[in-house]
């Protein structure tokens, strides 16, 4: 009788805690939006012209304040999550022109680790119907790990196919695989998992809230699809997500 | 091209630089922080351009734009400014009759490129 009190009360704080959360990342935008255009009224030369020293150091507060504003951003959409905010604005659309869009937008960050990046969508691939952004942003993150925890001249390849599945409704398998650090198997569940992180040390390199793969993993289920991971420790890691071709009835 | 500028939008940490952006390329600006505000601004000043805040302290900034177009005030351009671009706000913004919706941070160079464009159109 109490523990039921006990676990409405936790329950309760919980969801203001994540309301909270929402709240400040939402109100940190704001003087950050502020920071990022004056700064960037100076560079553009606006206010009269820099040396080339002063523009180097705007361009270090233009690009620190966009990455802090990316994270808040990353910060206020798990919030938005948690508290079951989130929506879905579905249209229909290929498959393969996500990944091409994903591709393209990784070509820069490809490179400059010398990856070789290989596409293998599976010809005829019937499209879904689903929220675009969200998909190519679930795709875009499990391509960003690869390529951050994956050692200069190393594989990484993104894969789509028809899913296999048949006790679960039709859907399209993207697989986003790497020849990187790989993932212990007691760690398969953990990576998922909102603010977790296996080792620290190497997310802290990268941009680092933890939460990528915990949204990710929100934005899948938000589709009815499923998100998983196969790896092998020095190996590498395949992460595979599905998108059901129809909204759920 | 000189203008009239009216910026609606509730931190002033905001309009402080958009202010300075918009006087320095040659514009006259005009700000308010409230729907209430915005609307009677509009109404006396006669701005060209309205640059609105979607979201200002509890309120729909898009309040503002739908209001004047109820009397017939609403300036010849008026620009969502939002922090999140999602196909809904667009849309939305789109609907209550902005001309185009610029996600924040707005580049300074990128606006005052943009309220010229307009202006000409």
């Amino acid at each position: 009788m109490h523990l039921a009190r006990v676990i409405a009360e936790l329950r309760n704080q919980d969801a203001l805690k994540t309301q909270f959360l929402a709240n400040i990342s939402h109100d940190l935008r704001t003087p950050l939006t502020a920071i990022i255009t004056h700064a960037e009224i100076m560079r553009d030369g606006i206010l009269g012209e820099l040396t080339d020293r002063q523009a180097e150091s705007i361009t270090g507060i233009i690009s620190g304040g966009r990455q802090l504003l990316d994270m808040v951003g990353e910060i206020l959409t798990y919030a938005r999550g948690a508290a079951n905010q989130l929506t879905l604005a579905r249209t229909e659309f290929t498959v393969e022109s996500v990944v091409e869009q994903v591709a393209v937008m990784s070509d820069s960050l490809v490179g400059r680790k010398e990856h070789a990046l290989s596409v293998d969508v599976a010809p005829e691939l019937p499209s879904v119907y689903a929220d675009r952004e969200k998909i190519a942003h679930v795709l875009a993150n499990l391509l960003g790990n690869a390529i951050d925890f994956t050692p200069p001249g190393g594989r990484v390849w993104i894969a789509a196919r028809l899913s296999r599945d048949a006790r679960a409704p039709a859907a399209v398998e993207i697989e986003v695989g790497d020849t990187g650090i790989g993932i212990a198997p007691e760690h398969y569940d953990l990576v998922f998992r909102e603010f977790a992180q296996v080792d620290a040390s190497a997310s802290r390199q990268h941009h680092g809230t933890g939460l990528g793969l915990a949204i990710a993993r929100k934005f899948v289920e938000l589709h009815h699809g499923q998100i998983w991971v196969e790896s092998k420790l020095g190996e590498g890691s395949r992460f595979f997500f599905t998108v059901p071709l129809r909204a759920a009835p | 091209m000189a203008s009239h500028v009216l910026v609606v939008e509730d931190s002033a940490l905001l309009t402080n630089a958009l202010r300075l952006l918009l006087e320095v390329t040659g514009h006259r600006v005009s700000v308010a922080a409230t729907v209430r505000d915005a609307v009677s601004t509009a109404r006396t000043t006669r701005p060209d351009v309205m640059l609105l805040d979607v979201t200002l302290q509890q309120e729909d900034g898009l309040d503002v734009l739908r209001e004047l177009e109820r009397t017939g005030d609403a300036p010849r351009i008026s620009v969502a400014l939002t922090g999140h671009d999602s196909p809904e706000v667009h849309e939305r913004c789109l609907a209550a009759g902005c001309r185009d919706v610029l996600v924040k941070p707005v580049s300074g160079a990128e606006l005052s490129a943009r309220i010229d464009a307009w202006l000409q159109e």
